[in-house]
């Protein structure tokens, strides 16, 4: 707010400087912080005064721009170019971490990383899902989703054993990846992953589940092997997070099975999504845009049918924050931590992680 | 406007530091004064191959002909010039009947800066401490034959451990005591000249609960250069113990740092101040007098501290970790002076002190360079070397006089307080500066050619 005021402060000085003849009451008015006014009526009409003139400002703007964009499409020169808006994203700290699609030692490290050997298809994906001790309701509900997603996953009853003598267990029989879901209040609040046999140990918050049932209009996955969508893991962190979460999955598609699953990475956030496509055969309207579309597709029939990709969401629906990440296999107590999310990071809202 | 809080980095005195990581590369980050004191990688050494991850490092900090040595997963111990990089030998830390490297990993390595055994000036001295507890102690001469390019002079070999893994060695100042740590094994002293052990720790009694818990010793060092009688040693219970072989067994103080196990102790040259750094990335000093906390060092960091580094002149620290960024900081006001990304996990750091007068190269040194056997495969670089080696010769006698020069100037300068030490160097730099820019040059020209050739070969 304060900073605002000050920018229409120094504009506003050069203008008045320029020219005199602006009746002095306007100069005077604008001067006047609707702020610095004792009487509450006074000062509450002539900030509504300013946030009128505001609102009006803005919309001669719009108008101008649309103005402009018509005449130059009528007179069929290149339109203005539109504005990009500043979002919390685009204006990210620089981050030096972000992976440069020419660093050599990038791909060395993902060469040596514990992942290697599943992503080249050395070894087959094989998970193990297990809970914390006690769990009901949702829980159970979560996992047989997450049954339906992973391909090649094995529940396995918790019971009161330790997850260093899970972790060892799943290493003697050549499991993969370990997940552990965890529940607090009969809601799964928390999900483990673990990289076997020296992998890293990923804790994620979990948070927003939705379960199948309750997604309308949703579809029911078949067996096929999914696809898988990674978006947005950009630095250093968030590739090996990437790659943690690729090596659950088989890294041979069965594409006609027409499944996705998508992790999409937004402001550290991790967004789960589970899909059913299909690519649909559809008239094409004739609209008003008809001359743009004739041009595209002149001579061809083909064209008046568009191909549309249509989707159907299969559940679950669930979001994830990455909260450390672990060297090694899970141990609380002697562990080392590659990353820890620490209070003294969030200083900033445009400082991401992933 | 976006509010963003920039790092504000207000730029590191004049330095040299050498960083070892997970995939075998060793990196020269170079700050300068003259250049706003931002640290960069200035080169690296080694190729990619995370087989050959640097397990130990241990640098012979002197004044000419300064020496690093790397001890490798694929339990080969290398010895290089810390000035360019060249690889002077290397010797296998395996044995023919013992177990195989990849079990038995090098943990400790020492590289001896005083001369033992009045060997000759191109022999050096290596300590070695394997995980199984196997410590050996060589002294490497390096001949100038052509073709054999070390050999081991005299080596001693003895177990330190019965049972356990060891952790954490280190070699006190005046070397000749070693201490050694790990899990399940308390605390040792041995005397390096006879091979006895000394001095072995005992465990802290139960608590009052009844609850003993195990031994495991993650980090350790020697409070003070010239005493080796104070140990200060971290373990995996995130405590931090001093121990004091002439008073009793058991700790003098033992206090608890965070809630992760310590991964690195490093102690200052007042001889009372230790750093400690844990396995999530939380750095702070304690007096071990009293065992207080002095206090954190705080900046963003959030990957295990694998190592810490004393600068043996300046009032800086570096430490490193699995977060891959190197970050110096300022011991008085505990401000991170700047922070360098190195892409990858790091596992060892170490200060060269004599980076004031390193523009100089050591030629004395690398006009009769030991070449090694890798070096003899292609003749072209051998050539290419003699081609090379009168340019060297010249500068050597060049840089000789000035390095006498330099070190009368240093003397004359030697009283005066540390802290004054950073203006010298910055007034030593723009007198020698003009002299540096020429011999830059040529240096460069001559790497360039160097370069060329090898591009045709």
């Amino acid at each position: 707010m304060g900073y605002k005021r000050k920018k229409s402060e120094s504009e506003l000085e050069p203008e008045i400087e320029n020219d005199r003849k602006k009746p002095m009451m306007q100069k005077e008015e604008k001067e006047i912080l609707p702020s610095t006014i004792k009487n509450k009526e006074k000062r509450s009409e002539v900030h509504a005064k300013l946030k009128h003139q505001k609102k009006l400002e803005k919309r001669k703007k719009a108008k101008a721009r649309d103005a402009a964009e018509k005449r130059a499409l009528e007179l069929g020169e290149e339109p203005p170019p539109k504005m990009v808006p500043r979002t919390i994203e685009n204006t990210r700290e620089f981050d030096e971490t972000v992976c440069k699609p020419d660093d050599e030692e990038l791909f060395a490290g993902n060469d040596a990383d514990e992942f290697g050997a599943i992503l080249k298809r050395d070894r087959t994906p094989k998970v193990l899902i297990t809970t914390c001790r006690f769990n009901s309701s949702r829980g159970p509900a979560f996992i047989s989703e997450l049954l339906s997603v992973i391909p090649n996953a094995h529940y396995y009853k918790r019971g009161t054993y330790d997850l260093k003598k899970i972790v060892e267990y799943a290493n003697n029989k050549d499991f993969t990846s370990l997940i552990v879901v965890h529940t607090n209040r009969r809601e799964p609040d928390a999900l483990l992953i673990i990289g076997l046999p020296e992998g890293p140990t990923a804790h994620f918050k979990l948070s927003k589940l939705v379960l199948r049932k309750d997604i309308k209009n949703h579809g029911n996955p078949t067996n096929h092997k999914p696809e898988l969508v990674l978006n947005n893991f950009t630095t250093r962190l968030g590739h090996r997070i990437g790659r943690l979460i690729q090596s659950l999955f088989p890294q041979d598609p069965n594409f006609h099975g027409r499944r996705v699953v998508t992790f999409h990475n937004q402001r550290d956030f991790i967004f789960f999504r589970h899909h059913r496509y299909i690519f649909d055969r559809k008239e094409s309207k004739q609209t008003d845009s008809k001359g743009k579309e004739a041009k595209d597709a002149k001579g061809e029939k083909a064209s008046q049918e568009r191909v549309i990709a249509r989707l159907q969401e299969c559940g679950p629906r669930f979001t994830l924050k990455l909260t450390s990440l672990q060297h090694g296999t899970f141990d609380s107590k002697g562990g080392e931590f590659e990353w820890v999310h620490k209070p003294e990071m969030d200083t900033s809202r445009r400082r991401f992680f992933l | 406007m976006p509010r963003t809080t920039t790092l504000e980095c207000p730029g590191c005195p004049s330095l040299r530091a050498l960083t070892f990581d997970a995939l075998g590369l060793i990196k020269v980050i170079e700050a300068k004064v003259s250049q706003g004191g931002a640290p960069r990688v200035v080169e690296r050494w080694g190729e990619l191959d995370s087989s050959k991850c640097v397990l130990a490092a241990s640098i012979n900090d002197r004044k000419d002909d300064p020496l690093l040595a790397v001890a490798r997963k694929t339990g080969m111990i290398e010895v290089l010039s810390a000035i360019n990089g060249d690889i002077r030998f290397t010797v296998s830390n395996a044995n023919e009947d013992g177990p195989r490297p990849e079990d038995d990993a090098v943990v400790g390595l020492h590289l001896f800066a005083g001369q033992k055994l009045e060997l000759t000036s191109r022999s050096c001295t290596l300590l070695t401490c394997t995980t199984k507890g196997n410590t050996s102690m060589r002294s490497i001469e390096v001949t100038d034959s052509p073709a054999g390019s070390a050999s081991i002079g005299s080596s001693n070999t003895w177990s330190v451990c019965g049972s356990g893994n060891i952790l954490c060695s280190k070699v006190d100042g005046s070397e000749k005591y070693a201490i050694f740590g790990g899990k399940g094994v308390e605390m040792n002293m041995w005397d390096l000249d006879n091979c006895t052990k000394i001095w072995a720790a005992k465990s802290p009694p139960k608590n009052s609960l009844d609850i003993f818990t195990p031994t495991w010793f993650t980090s350790s060092t020697f409070l003070s250069k010239d005493d080796h009688r104070k140990i200060v040693a971290g373990t995996n219970s995130h405590q931090v113990r001093l121990y004091d072989i002439s008073a009793q067994r058991r700790p003098v103080i033992s206090f608890d740092f965070r809630e992760t196990p310590i991964k690195s102790v490093t102690e200052d040259l007042d001889g009372y101040t230790v750093y400690v750094g844990n396995g999530s990335g939380d750095l702070a000093s304690f007096d071990m007098r009293t065992g207080k906390l002095l206090g954190c060092f705080l900046g963003k960091c959030s990957g295990s501290i694998r190592s810490i580094a004393r600068h043996p002149e300046l009032p800086v620290i570096a430490s490193c970790g699995l977060d891959s960024y190197l970050r110096l900081w300022d011991i008085k006001t505990r401000q991170l002076l700047s922070a360098v990304f190195l892409k990858q996990h790091l596992t060892n750091v170490v200060f060269d002190s004599n980076f004031a007068d390193e523009e100089v190269k050591p030629s004395s040194v690398a006009a009769d360079l030991p070449l090694n056997a890798e070096k003899i495969a292609n003749e072209t670089e051998i050539r290419d070397e003699e081609e090379t080696l009168p340019v060297k010769r010249k500068k050597a006698s060049k840089e000789d006089e000035r390095r006498k020069k330099k070190k009368a100037s240093k003397e004359n300068e030697g009283n005066k307080v540390k802290e004054a030490s950073k203006e010298n160097n910055g007034s030593e730099k723009k007198a020698s500066k003009e002299n540096e820019g020429s011999k830059k040059l040529k240096s460069k020209k001559s790497k360039r050619s160097k370069y060329e050739i090898h591009d045709e070969s």
